[in-house]
C-alpha cells in the first residue's frame, strides 16, 4: 500500500528546484537597474524648469503665448492701480517763485539776462491767479473803495 | 552595509547612488527568488526584480520606517508579483487556474525538475493555488518567515495566514496523493 504524501515528511528545499539564473546575473543586476534609476536622478538634479523641454512644442508654443498676455495684462493692471504712480502736483506760480532763494532771484533781476519788460507784454500776460495782485497793491478792499468815491462822477462816465 | 547606514547614505545626494547600490547588491538575490517563485519564469523575474528596485529608488526617501528595510521592499515585491498576474488575466481574458496552466507548463520545461515526479507533483501542487495563498505558502514553507512579520508584508492577519498556510497545505497534500494514483 502507497503511503500518503505528507508535505512535512518531504524534504524540505530552500527555493523550489527552479533552474539558476546565468553565473553573473547578479553581477550585473545591480548595473542594469542603476542604469534604469539613473534618467530619474538627472531629472531630479535637473533645474525646476526641467519640465519645460518634456512639454511639446506646441504646448510650450501655447504656454508661451499665455504667459506673454499675462505679462501685458500684469503690467496694465500695475499701470492703472491708483497711487502706482508718484503724483506729480503743478506748483502754482507764488510756490515756484517762493522756492527760488531771495539773493539768486535779486541776482536775476540784476544781471542783463533778465528781460526788459515792456508794456505788450504785460497785455499778454496772463494771469492764472487772480489774488495775485492783492500781494501787490498796498490798500486793502476798504482803501481803494474811498479812493473811487472820491473821484468826480463826471470823471468816471465821461 | 547595514540598512540603516545605507539609509543614512542614500539621504545625501553625494552618496544617494552608492547607497543604493548597495542596497540592490545585498537583496537583489532574496527578491529575485521572492518573485520567481511566484511567476516561474526568468525573463519575468528579472524585469519585475529591476521594477521592484526602481520603485524602491523612487519611494525609500518617503520610507518611514515603520516596517524594517527587508519587509518594506519585501511587499513592493510581493504587489508588483500580485499585480503582474492579475494583469495577465486580464490581458489574456483567463480565469484563475488558467495562469496556473501557464506557470505549470512553464516549470515543467525546467530542466531542474526532470526526473524527480514527486517534486514536480507538488510544485504542480503549488502552482494550482491562488495567487494569494501562494504566496502565503512560500513565504512561510521556503523562506520560512516568521507569521508576525509575513503579516507586515502582505498586510493580513497573523489568524488568517496561519488558517490559509493550514489550507494550502492540505490542499497540496491531496493533489499529490490523488495525481500518485
Amino acid at each position: 500500500m502507497k503511503t500518503p504524501f505528507r508535505l512535512d515528511e518531504h524534504p524540505r528545499r530552500p527555493q523550489p528546484p527552479l533552474a539558476p539564473p546565468a553565473a553573473d546575473f547578479f553581477d550585473k543586476l545591480p548595473l542594469r537597474v542603476m542604469q534604469r534609476v539613473r534618467p530619474a536622478a538627472d531629472a531630479d538634479a535637473a533645474p525646476a524648469w526641467g519640465w519645460l523641454a518634456a512639454l511639446s512644442a506646441p504646448l510650450r508654443t501655447a504656454l508661451a503665448s499665455v504667459v506673454v498676455l499675462l505679462t501685458f495684462v500684469g503690467s496694465f493692471w500695475l499701470a492703472s492701480r491708483p497711487g502706482s504712480q508718484p503724483a506729480v502736483r503743478p506748483l502754482s506760480a507764488a510756490q515756484a517763485l517762493a522756492a527760488v532763494p531771495r539773493a539768486e532771484a535779486v541776482q536775476y533781476l540784476l544781471s542783463d539776462a533778465a528781460p526788459r519788460l515792456t508794456l505788450a507784454d504785460l497785455a499778454d500776460t496772463h494771469v492764472a491767479e487772480r489774488d495775485l495782485t492783492a500781494d501787490f497793491l498796498p490798500g486793502t478792499d476798504a482803501d481803494i473803495q474811498a479812493a473811487l468815491d472820491e473821484q468826480p462822477s463826471l470823471d468816471v462816465y465821461l | 552595509m547595514e540598512d540603516q547606514d545605507i539609509l543614512l547614505k542614500f539621504r545625501d545626494p553625494a552618496s544617494r547612488n552608492l547607497a543604493f547600490n548597495q542596497l540592490v547588491r545585498k537583496y537583489q538575490s532574496k527578491v529575485y527568488w521572492h518573485v520567481r517563485k511566484m511567476v516561474v519564469d526568468h525573463d519575468d523575474a528579472d524585469d519585475l526584480t529591476q521594477e521592484v528596485f526602481i520603485k524602491v529608488w523612487k519611494h525609500l526617501e518617503n520610507f518611514r520606517q515603520d516596517a524594517s528595510l527587508y519587509t518594506w521592499i519585501y511587499r513592493i515585491a510581493t504587489n508588483e508579483c500580485l499585480n503582474l498576474l492579475a494583469s495577465k488575466r486580464r490581458k489574456f481574458f483567463l480565469p484563475l487556474n488558467d495562469v496556473g496552466a501557464e506557470l505549470t507548463q512553464k516549470l515543467e520545461a525546467d530542466e531542474q525538475l526532470a526526473g524527480d515526479e514527486v517534486e514536480l507533483k507538488l510544485q504542480k501542487a503549488i502552482l494550482r493555488l491562488p495567487d494569494k495563498q501562494r504566496l502565503v505558502f512560500n513565504l512561510r514553507y521556503y523562506d520560512e518567515m516568521p507569521y508576525e512579520q509575513m503579516a507586515e508584508v502582505t498586510g493580513t492577519s497573523v489568524g488568517a495566514l496561519k488558517a490559509s498556510y493550514h489550507h494550502a497545505v492540505k490542499k497540496i497534500e491531496q493533489y499529490v496523493n490523488e495525481a500518485s494514483d
